[in-house]
């Protein structure tokens, strides 16, 4: 057999049809044992790669998002005005990230009604949202509450609020630097909403 | 705890997380894709090798099965069902993006595209060891058809025949494209580490 003959029946080999008479011709050949010693290495090593990446905290801040927008996310049989529930089973220093929410949601309405108004909502919206992004006694004290009730989930809300942070610090910078950029406006916006969605999503979880 | 939630410390198995996750339990959701997301993952990353539209595969491929999770009878394996559909969102988006899904036989291949012939020649050989990111680039590198094969092949582990129903192609099309991608990938590994092969010497 020739290597022309063995080469051109590769790939019913590579499958585990192997005879004799090509045994027998990768004993004697050393670049046609070689070449099939590095194409099995290569299917070999390519397994490993299987399940080898992390995906950005990102990705299931926006499937958790989606889920909730499209109702697929239940509030189990509770009542969603549960913050006065809530503050009376936990700190009362609680009602400052959800009173920031509601500014901050207040805000987004305001800047889906109107550019005008978006100008202003920006105003107010801004600066407590930026108070959001920037101190971290809030986040701190949320994970505080999340690492108690559930552990494992610490984690993963500091990640996830490490990364709402920093899109929040790109957004303002962005505006910042142009405020009349509308693209830039609307980033800064979104930015505020993932934040104000992790703390509703924490205190959702954080509920007895 | 009295309600439906367990704590984190005992998270919740994978049959106990569908269940709850057809009642719209938060929690429940983020245990499936906690347990499926490197997987999903990484095969969005190998089939487009971007990460950015990764990333929007995976979030996509998670709320298409979250939307259907309510039909989900558990006649096959979960994991089977997900990564089915995950293939089936990367296969869409390549055909919208016009990008081959697999070459046609009766593609004639580029100079660009098809592997050297190596007919009777003297050969370097890889020797004995690849790095997982140079493995990496050289998937990247391949021609978008010759990826999606070996991906769902080498990688993911499909059969031809599966491979064959998904791209829509012929089993033995599935098996040429398969060789001629791992050939491919042993001509871009070898010129990538020029100081790391070993001659093979003809007889």
């Amino acid at each position: 057999m020739t290597c022309g003959e063995f080469q051109k029946i590769l790939p019913d080999i590579m499958e585990g049809q192997r005879k004799a008479e090509h045994a027998a011709h990768l004993q004697s050949c050393p670049a046609c044992s070689g070449l099939v010693s590095d194409l099995s290495l290569i299917s070999e090593q390519a397994r490993l790669l299987q399940a080898s990446e992390e995906p950005s905290p990102r990705v299931w801040n926006q499937i958790e998002i989606a889920l909730r927008q499209e109702g697929l996310i239940r509030q189990p049989g509770r009542d969603r005005s549960l913050v006065p529930a809530f503050s009376r089973r936990w700190s009362l220093a609680w009602l400052l990230p959800v009173a920031a929410i509601l500014v901050i949601a207040f805000g987004v309405t305001v800047y889906k009604g109107g550019r005008s108004q978006q100008i202003a909502s920006n105003r107010v919206a801004a600066p407590v949202a930026m108070s959001l992004a920037a101190n971290s006694n809030d986040d701190q004290q949320l994970l505080e509450v999340v690492g108690s009730r559930t552990p494992s989930m610490r984690t993963s809300y500091a990640d996830n609020l490490r990364n709402v942070n920093a899109y929040i610090r790109d957004a303002e910078q962005t505006v910042q630097n142009d405020p009349n950029d509308e693209e830039a406006q609307r980033s800064l916006m979104a930015a505020y909403e993932q934040k104000a969605m992790v703390y509703e999503m924490a205190l959702d979880r954080s509920l007895p | 705890m009295t309600d439906a939630r367990k704590p984190q410390g005992d998270r919740l198995s994978e049959s106990e997380a569908i269940e709850r996750a057809k009642q719209g339990d938060a929690e429940a959701f983020q245990v499936l894709y906690d347990l499926h997301k490197r997987r999903v993952y990484s095969l969005c990353l190998r089939m487009t090798a971007n990460t950015a539209e990764a990333e929007d595969l995976t979030q996509e491929a998670f709320l298409q099965l979250f939307r259907k999770i309510g039909t989900f009878r558990g006649e096959s394996a979960f994991s089977t069902w997900l990564h089915r559909m995950a293939v089936n969102v990367v296969l869409m988006r390549l055909r919208k993006k016009s990008l081959p899904v697999v070459p046609l036989e009766e593609t004639v291949e580029t100079e660009d595209e098809a592997p050297k012939k190596e007919l009777g020649a003297q050969d370097a050989k890889l020797a004995g060891s690849i790095d997982r990111l140079e493995l990496q680039r050289a998937i990247e590198a391949l021609p978008p058809g010759y990826r999606s094969i070996f991906v769902l092949h080498d990688v993911e582990g499909y059969e031809h025949n599966e491979i064959a129903g998904m791209v829509g192609c012929s089993i033995g099309n599935s098996k040429s494209q398969l060789h001629k991608a791992r050939m491919k990938l042993r001509e871009l590994l070898k010129t990538s580490r020029p100081g790391r092969t070993e001659k093979a010497s003809k007889p």
